[in-house]
């Protein structure tokens, strides 16, 4: 008798259907797969041999054939193995029930029967939905994750023999509830509080206007100023993640298996740091099985690149498309994947190699020439997409009685909240969702200028040697601080704070 | 352009190494063109200097500079692009020292150089990094000509990341060298051209120098010609000022303390900037009274003046748009002195 149970397999984090086709034949006892399974599909016939034995069934002693339909697309992945191994329990009329036709089947089999986690639950529930699908089984380990879809079906399980029960009607058994979402996004978890940072005002209130403006940062400073410390508050003040948006970075952490399956969800924004070696498939994505990137796995969160100058010059330059667009493609042999990166680029360097340029109470080591050839490292093209440049210094503030207030992360959020939602009614029915994200044309319409603002702009441009490429940045910037300001219009104030965020663009580098 | 077979011969001349061996083959013959027959490789050279726009003064030429005649031992040829007047300017002042320039020196540079420039004079200078740069760079920012001497063939920049700005001086003032065309920097000829610069200029002014600077012997040779060595004093800790305080107890170097010793000992009138008054408000003046100190960090400005930061990127901005206060490295603000 031929079965036909379906499964779904990935392509970046979209989904197709893949129908499983078991037959048993006459002739000597075999196994065969067909459909361009890769070798770990291959292998599932043991798992699935033992699994069906251990849980005490019967294993045709026949030529089973397996096709994976559609059969020029090659497939990969363990999560096939509870498909088949169903397939070759109905072919051999060990279930005699039809309700089997209903359900996308997912999971992978362990020798003694029992049902272990996959990877990609969540784009792969979601892709079957888009095509109409809406009953599911799959492991209970992945349970968490599926449960935050709602309007749908989802049956899991931890062993096969469990399934088997349920698909004969032996066992009646309820479908997932769903999660609520809200209840565990409040829970805020972050081990890092922006009271803890220690003077830096100015950059504070640096990364308060970047994050507001969802614009790019570049931190330059000495060794030990805590740059390193300062990024890794930036998500702390980041407006939380919509739904949609946990969906959209689960989706991406599900696929390159790192989600934790305790929470199913992503529920604080990624903070990634690969480290100055990673290389430009690590960064952007690839490898055999094409997998996510630094970058699409930093989506909706913040990328930060520690000791900027250090990474390759090649792996910095790719990072110039997903910045513009906020996609990653990844180009393999056989398909090409787009998977999405639309993150914050935090960065840090430091002034110089020897990193005490500038510096009030240490001796700079370095010749102009290793100075000009470690700033150089970053192109043009790529500083372009920095809107703000600051620099920070290790100053004592011991002695300083504080008159600016130490403020919690919630203090700035709630501000940084603000601005966005200004944003987000000026941007309404446009692509733009920031200020960074502002076309030229959009530039020209809500950056316009007074005649002061006008004049000052001009004056900097001529008495601080700013560069012309800085122009656009700088209104960028100043829209974002009038937003903070809650002000309609930016007023020159804004403008001069914007000009003092553009370090990079002084020519005292020179 | 043509030229004479007298000529020809002293661009052959050139091509050989070593000042004392061209020297010897000069002064061997009465007249150049007497040293050689063949000048197939004068005219070869000549077609390659016509390409790239560059040509010769030969000493045996009516414009070849009377201050360079002078010394014991002149160029022979000097190979320029620009404008060849300025090699007889009485405007020229050389100003070099140390490539790795520290903070100190850039400060006097800023203050110095368009002090210089007000009063007429034209920087003459060696196109290195560090003070070299600041130097000609600063010409070029206010318009005046300048005169860079390098030690290589004209079709070639050193240090490269200068290449724009030999480019630009070549079309407003004036790039010379000894050396002919594919000539590469070598090390000995930095000493040689050195000679150049302090013969060309009415006096060498020199900012800052560690003690193995090549502008000593910039130093030295000003002596030896008989042109004023102005040099800055500078902290005795400082790696940077080594050699010019050294030149000061050796040569009596004229201590320079403001841009007017220079001006005035070379018989300029000085002309002060004009100086505009500015009023300005509450909050900036309370800024400027806090930086009167020294240079402070934003953050340091920021407790002392308590103002929010918003404000009081505003002020700093508007100080620096005025003239009055300007950034360094590392975020921190110092006002401009107004020597």
């Amino acid at each position: 008798m031929l079965a036909k149970t379906k499964s779904y397999a990935l392509n970046g984090v979209e989904g197709y259907e893949v129908a499983i086709e078991v037959d048993l034949n006459a002739g000597l006892p075999a196994y065969d797969t067909v459909g361009l399974a890769d070798t770990a599909i291959k292998e599932s016939k043991e798992r699935v041999r033992s699994a069906i034995k251990n849980s005490l069934f019967t294993y045709p002693i026949r030529k089973i054939t397996i096709n994976l339909a559609p059969a020029d697309t090659k497939k990969e992945g363990s999560h096939f193995d509870l498909a088949i191994a169903l397939g070759i329990l109905i072919a051999n009329e060990e279930i005699e029930s039809d309700s089997y036709k209903d359900y996308i089947i997912l999971g992978e089999l362990s020798l003694d029967g029992s049902i272990n986690s996959i990877r990609g639950v969540m784009p792969l529930i979601i892709s079957a939905i888009q095509n109409g699908h809406s009953k599911f089984i799959i492991p209970s380990k992945n349970a968490k994750e599926a449960s935050y879809i709602s309007g749908i079906e989802v049956y899991a399980f931890d062993k096969l023999a469990q399934v088997v029960d349920f698909l004969t009607g032996k066992n009646e058994v309820q479908p997932l509830k769903t999660s609520e979402f809200v209840s565990i996004a409040n829970s805020n978890k972050y081990s890092v509080d922006f009271s803890e940072v220690k003077g830096q005002y100015v950059a504070k209130r640096a990364l308060e206007i970047a994050v507001a403006g969802g614009h790019n940062v570049l931190m330059i400073g000495p060794p030990g100023a805590g740059k390193t410390m300062m990024a890794k508050c930036v998500p702390t003040i980041m407006p939380d993640m919509t739904f949609e948006e946990a969906i959209e970075v689960t989706k991406i952490h599900s696929v390159a298996g790192i989600l934790d399956d305790s929470v199913g969800i992503v529920v604080n924004r990624p903070f990634r740091t690969p480290h100055h070696t990673a290389t430009v498939p690590a960064l952007m994505g690839g490898g055999a099985n094409a997998r996510p990137g630094e970058i699409s796995l930093a989506h909706n969160g913040v990328l930060f690149l520690d000791e900027m100058p250090e990474y390759q010059r090649r792996t910095l330059e790719t990072l110039r498309q997903p910045l513009e667009d906020g996609t990653a493609v990844v180009s393999r042999a056989k398909r090409t994947l787009e998977y999405p990166a639309r993150f914050m680029l935090v960065a840090s360097m430091n002034p110089c190699p020897c990193g005490n340029l500038g510096s009030k109470t240490q001796q700079c080591k370095c010749t102009p020439s290793e100075i000009h050839r470690y700033i150089s490292k970053l192109s043009g093209p790529l500083l372009d997409r920095i809107d703000l440049q600051i620099e920070v210094d290790s100053i004592s503030y011991d002695d300083f009685r504080s008159s600016v207030p130490n403020e919690s992360s919630e203090a700035v959020k709630s501000r940084v909240e603000k601005a966005r939602a200004i944003q987000r009614k000026r941007y309404a029915g446009s692509k733009t969702k920031t200020n960074d994200e502002m076309t030229n044309a959009q530039v020209k319409t809500y950056c316009a200028l007074d005649k002061t603002g006008e004049s000052l702009l001009k004056n900097a441009f001529t008495k601080l040697n700013l560069t012309a490429r800085a122009s656009t940045r700088v209104l960028k910037v100043a829209r974002t601080i009038a937003d903070l300001d809650a002000s309609e219009n930016i007023l020159s104030k804004h403008v001069a704070e914007a000009i003092q965020y553009r370090s990079l663009d002084r020519k005292y580098w020179d | 352009m043509t030229y004479s077979n007298d000529q020809k011969a002293l661009i052959m001349l050139s091509t050989l190494e070593g000042y004392n061996l061209r020297r010897k083959r000069f002064e061997s013959v009465d007249r150049p063109c007497e040293l050689y027959d063949d000048y197939t490789v004068a005219d070869n050279m000549i077609a390659k200097m016509e390409k790239s726009g560059v040509k010769v003064i030969t000493i045996i030429d009516e414009d070849y500079p009377e201050s360079l005649k002078e010394i014991y031992d002149p160029p022979y040829t000097l190979y320029y692009q620009g404008d060849k007047s300025l090699l007889c300017s009485k405007d020229l002042l050389a100003v070099v020292g140390t490539r790795r320039v520290s903070a100190y020196g850039k400060n006097i540079m800023q203050n110095f150089a368009p002090a210089f420039i007000r009063s007429g004079f034209k920087i003459i200078s060696g196109l290195a990094r560090g003070v070299d740069s600041i130097g000609h760079k600063i010409s070029l920012e206010n318009n005046s000509p300048t005169v860079a001497v390098v030690a290589n063939g004209l079709d070639i920049c050193y240090p490269p990341e200068n290449a724009d700005m030999q480019r630009r001086i070549a079309q407003t003032g004036l790039v010379i060298s000894e050396y002919p065309m594919g000539a590469k920097p070598l090390q000995f000829h930095f000493p040689e051209r050195n000679r150049i610069i302090s013969a060309l200029s009415q006096g060498v002014f020199i900012p800052e120098a560690g003690d193995r600077s090549g502008s000593l012997i910039t130093a030295d040779y000003a002596i030896e010609q008989g042109r004023e060595l102005f040099v800055v004093l500078g902290s005795i800790f400082s790696q940077q000022s080594v050699g010019c305080n050294k030149k000061i107890r050796e040569l009596q170097a004229i201590i320079t303390l403001t841009p007017e010793d220079v001006i005035d000992v070379l018989g300029k009138t000085v002309r002060k900037n004009d100086a505009k008054i500015i009023q300005l408000d509450f909050a900036s003046q309370a800024i400027i009274d806090i930086l009167k100190d020294g240079a402070l960090h934003f953050d340091e400005i920021l407790q002392k003046s308590s103002m929010n930061i918003a404000d009081l990127s505003g002020i700093l901005t508007q100080l620096e748009i005025l003239g009055l206060i300007r950034k360094l490295q590392g975020n921190n603000f110092e006002i401009i002195p107004l020597i």
